[in-house]
């Protein structure tokens, strides 16, 4: 790979400089001595593994936190960014990952929203709306309801706030977490037209192969500090991941089968009514899992998902259907027998449903396996046995940890995960229910979390596995499922497929169901 | 590691000499403002109360004790039982009916009433816990409409229940029989005895801890509280939990009025003390919900109470600098406490980042992940 | 958390009084000057438009004739008997005496505290039930001055239909019903007397609620009453402002309410019944100053003017005489006005 010396394209001085940014929290350096030079009319990515600190230099570089040390320095002028309206005023704008629109404005609202001097709420506001989305490719109708608009066009709604805004440094923070294929395609075409008309592109991502695709320059962050900056042509993408991590990578690849033909799981007719009375949630699925198999579920998000695994626990009332597990139908039984009868669950939010934050790692331990030994006998708690068992997972699941006392807040994303994983196959499950249980977790994390569910596949359990990686998905996969707007629409075989006919499928193109603009 | 506790004591120390330090600026401020001389309102505060007033205060402290353990039940689910007032007041006045017809001889009266007064206040708090787990409705709405409703019940029933002597404007229910009374703990000779039902209390803040530190049942309680969403994918039952709590709490609230019921006032009457349930929730934050902290609440709102005469009548400072100081210390414990949390929470994930072999940044919770 | 700890909270006791002059007989000892007279109110304390404010009043003119010594302090509402216990030994403690209670709510403390501190003297308002010898009774024949304004409202009514709205529905309120209907009948008797209580104990909201008021009163009006006469503290307010949108009629109760209203309502007082409470404080204080300390029950009817009717505003000029007669005739003995509806 090719390290890039000087990355300018031309003699004027780059959009973005950053010299020695440096930023500290108590008891981590988030930042530690970044230098960064994003030339204009380019889009320059920035890559590097959670915990990396990414975000922290983004908003650094929107003014969201000042940093500790260093200079930034925009179109040659050195810069103190205090807030985001110095940032947007030196001509910065940011399109985070969680889009911020009001549902039930429309596009030319949501835009004008906030930036009302620039060209009044009127037909002026208009006009300019309707010329950058011209001259941007964007496409975007001022009229339209938010709510209506599909996930790549209220990204783009973003992209155009930012630029109403005077911006001609964009900034996108993992921009196409929430995008199928089909759409990232298109994100990266609005992006090189933003570039040919002379602006500068952050783009913040650890997919790697799309990061080849359509940077100039790239950026590999890791501790912290800016590692290298290496043009994309010198590179493959599992060279950059190593430049990531630092180390050699692992990669999700199933072994050899061990699927059985014996059915743990078997899921009949599962109907989950929308309670505020639209189509079904989840749409008459049936489907089994055998021992020693794992069965991936694609889908765009918001397809059913969730609620399959909901309903799948118990989560959810009104659901219709039958779920039987190793020969019990447990249709009626409540979460917490589900539980019991061996179903292990990595949900897919770990803050909401997988943790309690604010207890100790052992309360976290006890939380789901409160009606079993060893956390709780005779309606007691016990504290001993709870606090020994964590120690278990924290040494078996290399959860970091200073101990078992520590809150579960304290801990990183990816060990608060490991200790889930630890804690869910510690029931002695026949089930594993895992939805995204690498979603936000660092390299080194992911790996591990890997290794886990092929070791449950291994012993004989049933894995029904959720994710919105479709790497992930192949790589760990016996089975794939594409679930579109609650209902089952296609099987695919992981040693045939590839991410872009998958990604057909969970759009709808291909299959019966036709696609439609605003479905999420 | 001894360093880090004394640290640890250190900060468990920090929150509320904070809070009394901020409340005692504050309060003086606010004497400042009003013209009252703050030395002498301090050097009052201060003095070492009476004999008859510590059995005042212990007295008071007693039953505002109960009714912060009733709140707290309540608050470590993040049920807002704002009706332990209403509560506490269906329940002695039922305790004050039944005690007073005296069916049973001497203490199995005495052990019916309390055990009705259990079981009144866990039905009247039940209504808001059965609206909110079938219906959704918030446990604050429906307990402040029961309070109401509860103030008028009592009125009506008790114009029903009650024996009036001629000429008396005050109206009570039949004096409770003395063999069913509880007797006072005789204290330095004085004029005032300690309310026997302290030992109920202390009693109760130990099952209190006990339950919820102990037991599955407050492990799923306080999970509950602490993240519902989290609560129900373990497989608690949330909506049965929401029940039960609400009856635990009305249960524990029945109790409030008890120890003024069978130790002092042996009656209910239109003079019996009201607003116990407000000051609870006060005390429950106030004691971080801790059956100690609780405690020591209780006991620092009762002698603040009982210095509110010397107050007035000694140095001539308005009764409502009690009710401010009451009320900033709460708002200075809260946020005292807010901040020293935080404070605690960074060194714990100091400490995590040190025991880790590679600086890993503690999990955003709101911050948008890369 | 002040509102908190105050929600909830309803005014306790309260009705008002004004001015008697009391009969004074004697028992105990006291040296007019350097008297030190500890006063304690009911919840609201002085400033409260009310019985309080009407006992502040006597003190403070006690205080300005007699060159006395005094202190205050008021309940808390909801408080517990013991603080009300209390709140009479810090006085007894610090060297006041005598220690006048204001209210009945004090009954039993006052009992209670008397019997600790022989030497000190007791005064309660409104209350017979504590008794000792040295607790004084101060209370009022209210019955006696309802008889009057309930004639009044006889003399007055068009439409043969006259209303009585009661703050709260105890033994004290109910005598002033009693004397109302009464005096009412005296003159009609055919005529019509709607009565309501606003709250019944143990809720005294009925004293402090304007808004209930002005619905009772409403509905009375509505229904064909054209005199209303409220014994309902601050919730009177509202029964004025009613008879104002009514055009109609109302009587007040305690002080002379024509002087303390809004000038706007002042066009619908008919009269006031009055409880005269500073003369009673005034007079208690006035032969505790000359050595001749009261105890026992010191009743001040209309007799000693310790109730009676208003004139202010001249309504009732044109049946002044007629009621001066009837005053006359309780006053001889001739009309015995009860006590009890």
């Amino acid at each position: 790979m090719a390290s890039v010396e000087t990355p300018s394209r031309s003699d004027a001085p780059p959009a973005v400089r950053l010299r020695g940014i440096g930023k500290r929290f108590p008891g981590v350096i988030a930042n530690d001595d970044i230098n960064i030079d994003v030339a204009r009319g380019t889009i320059h990515a920035i890559v590097g593994e959670n915990g990396a600190g990414k975000s922290t230099l983004m908003k650094i570089l929107y003014g969201v936190q000042p940093p500790d040390s260093g200079t930034i320095e925009i179109d040659g002028a050195a810069v103190t960014l205090g807030s985001p309206a110095d940032a947007i005023k030196a001509g910065v704008g940011m399109v985070f990952q969680h889009f911020m629109l009001a549902d039930n404005l429309t596009v030319a609202e949501n835009v004008v929203l906030g930036a009302e001097r620039l060209h009044g709420i009127g037909a002026a506001a208009r006009e300019e709306i309707t010329r950058i989305s011209g001259s941007y490719g964007l496409g975007v109708d001022p009229d339209r309801l938010v709510e209506d608009l599909g996930v790549g066009a209220r990204q783009r709604v973003e992209i155009l706030k930012v630029l109403y805004r005077g911006a001609r440094i964009v900034i996108l923070d993992e921009p196409t977490a929430v995008l199928v294929p089909q759409e990232v395609d298109e994100l990266f075409d609005n992006l090189r037209e933003l570039k040919a008309e002379g602006l500068s592109v952050i783009f913040i991502s650890h997919k790697l192969d799309e990061v080849l695709s359509v940077a100039d320059e790239i950026t590999v962050v890791r501790r912290g500090t800016t590692v290298t900056t290496v043009d994309p042509a010198g590179v493959t993408a599992r060279q950059l991941a190593e430049l990531m991590v630092g180390s050699e990578l692992p990669s999700p690849s199933t072994e050899s089968s061990t699927v059985t033909d014996e059915v743990l799981l078997s899921v009949r007719d599962l109907t989950l009514p929308d309670p505020a009375g639209g189509r079904p949630l989840v749409d008459g699925v049936s489907f089994d899992i055998h021992r020693g198999e794992v069965l991936g579920i694609a889908g765009v998000e918001g397809n059913g998902q969730a609620e399959l695994v909901e309903t799948i626990m118990g989560m959810r009332d009104g659901a219709t259907g039958t779920v039987e597990l190793a020969g019990t139908d447990l249709s009626g039984r409540s979460t917490g027998q589900r539980r019991e009868a061996g179903i292990g669950y990595i949900p897919e939010d770990r803050h909401r449903h997988g943790l309690l934050l604010d207890s100790s790692l052992w309360e976290n331990r006890v939380l789901g396996h409160q009606t079993r030994r060893p956390s709780v006998s005779h309606g007691l708690v016990d504290r001993a046995a709870a606090r020994a068992d964590t120690q278990r997972i924290i040494e078996a699941y290399d959860v970091r940890t200073p101990g078992p006392e520590v809150p579960a807040r304290a801990l990183s994303g990816g060990n608060q995960q490991k200790l889930i994983v630890g804690r869910e196959m510690s029931g002695d499950p026949v089930l594993l229910i895992a939805a995204h249980p690498t979603r936000g977790v660092d390299v080194g994390a992911q790996a591990a979390i890997w290794d886990h569910v092929k070791n449950a596949r291994r012993n004989g359990l049933a894995v029904l596995l959720i994710s919105a990686d479709l790497d992930e998905l192949i790589g760990l996969s016996d089975r794939i499922e594409v679930i579109l707007r609650g209902g089952l629409v296609g099987r695919f075989d992981p040693s045939e497929v590839t991410p872009e006919d998958l990604g057909s499928a969970m759009t709808g193109a291909g299959s019966d169901a036709p696609r439609e603009e605003g479905s999420p | 590691m001894s360093g880090g506790r004394v640290r640890r004591l250190l900060l468990g120390a920090a929150a509320p000499v904070l809070a009394l330090v901020a409340a005692i600026l504050i309060t003086s401020l606010v004497l400042l403002v009003a013209g009252d001389p703050v030395l002498d309102t301090w050097s009052t505060i201060l003095s070492a109360p009476r004999e008859r007033n510590v059995a005042n205060i212990i007295n008071n402290a007693t039953v505002l004790y109960l009714s912060g353990l009733a709140v707290a039940v309540g608050f470590r689910m993040n049920l807002f039982n704002i009706g332990v007032d209403g509560q506490y007041r269906i329940a002695a006045f039922a305790a004050a009916v039944v005690a007073g017809e005296a069916w049973l001889p001497g203490y199995l009266n005495t052990v019916l009433a309390i055990v009705v007064a259990m079981a009144v206040g866990a039905a009247w708090a039940g209504i808001a816990g059965l609206l909110r787990a079938t219906r959704g409705v918030s446990e604050v709405i429906s307990t402040i409409m029961l309070n109401f409703i509860s103030t008028s019940l009592v009125a009506f029933l008790l114009r029903k229940a009650a024996v009036r002597a001629p000429g008396s404007n005050s109206i009570n229910t039949k004096e409770i029989p003395e063999g069913s009374r509880i007797p006072g703990i005789p204290f330095g000779g004085g004029v005032v005895e300690i309310y026997g039902f302290v030992v109920l209390a202390v009693l109760s803040g130990l099952a209190y801890w006990f339950v919820l530190n102990r037991t599955r049942f407050g492990f799923d309680l306080r999970a509950t509280g602490q993240s519902t969403t989290a609560a129900v994918a373990s497989g608690i039952n949330v909506r049965r939990m929401i029940v039960i709590a609400m009856l635990i709490s009305g249960a524990a609230a029945g109790l409030v009025g008890l120890p003024i019921l069978f130790g002092d006032a042996y009656s209910y009457g239109s003079t019996f003390q009201s607003g116990l349930g407000f000051s609870g929730i006060a005390i429950a934050l106030l004691g971080r919900n801790h059956p100690v902290g609780i405690g020591l609440g209780a006991l620092l709102f009762a002698y603040l109470n009982e210095q509110s005469n010397p107050l007035q009548i000694l140095v001539g400072v308005s009764p409502e600098i009690v009710a401010i100081t009451q009320g900033v210390i709460v708002l200075t414990v809260v946020v005292s406490y807010e901040v020293v949390r935080r404070y605690r929470r960074r060194l714990e994930q100091q400490a995590v980042a040190a025991a880790t072999d590679r600086p890993e940044r503690p999990a955003p919770t709101e911050e948008v992940a890369t | 958390m002040a509102a908190l700890l105050a929600a909830g909270v309803m005014s306790l006791g309260a009705l008002s009084a004004c001015g008697s002059s009391g009969g004074s007989d004697s028992s105990g000892s006291g040296s007019g000057d350097g008297l030190k007279v500890g006063m304690a109110y009911d919840v609201g304390g002085r400033g409260d438009q009310s019985f309080n404010d009407s006992a502040a009043a006597g003190l403070d003119k006690a205080k300005k004739d007699l060159g006395i010594e005094t202190q205050e302090s008021e309940a808390v509402d909801g408080e517990a008997e013991s603080a009300r216990e209390e709140r009479l030994r810090t006085f007894a403690d610090a060297g006041y005496n005598p220690v006048i209670a204001v209210g009945f709510a004090y009954s039993a403390s006052v009992a209670k505290v008397a019997k600790e501190y022989p030497d000190i003297d007791f005064a309660i308002i409104d209350d017979e039930e504590a008794k000792g010898d040295n607790i004084a009774n101060l209370v009022f024949a209210e019955e006696q001055g309802s008889f009057l304004v309930g004639a009044a409202a006889a003399l007055k009514t068009k439409s043969n239909e006259v209303g009585f709205v009661g703050g709260v529905e105890t033994p004290l309120i109910q005598k002033f019903e009693a004397g109302y209907v009464a005096g009412a009948k005296a003159v009609k008797p055919d005529i019509t007397v709607d009565t309501t209580y606003l709250s019944q104990p143990p809720d005294f909201s009925g004293f402090g609620d304007p808004a209930k008021g002005k619905t009772a009163a409403q509905g009375m009006y509505d229904k064909g009453a054209d005199v209303v006469y409220h014994a309902a503290g601050g919730s009177g307010g509202g029964v004025f402002e009613a008879a104002k949108s009514a055009n109609k009629l109302a009587i007040g109760v305690d002080s002379d309410q024509y002087k303390t209203v809004d000038a706007s309502l002042r066009s619908v007082i008919l009269t006031s019944m009055l409880k005269n409470v500073d003369v009673a404080v005034y007079n208690y204080l006035k032969s505790a100053s000359e050595g001749d300390i009261p105890t026992g029950v010191r009743r001040y009817d209309l007799k000693v003017g310790g109730v009676d009717y208003s004139t202010s505003g001249g309504q009732v000029d044109d049946i002044k005489s007629k009621l001066d007669d009837y005053k006359q005739q309780i006053i001889d003995g001739k009309i015995t006005v009860p006590t009890k509806p």
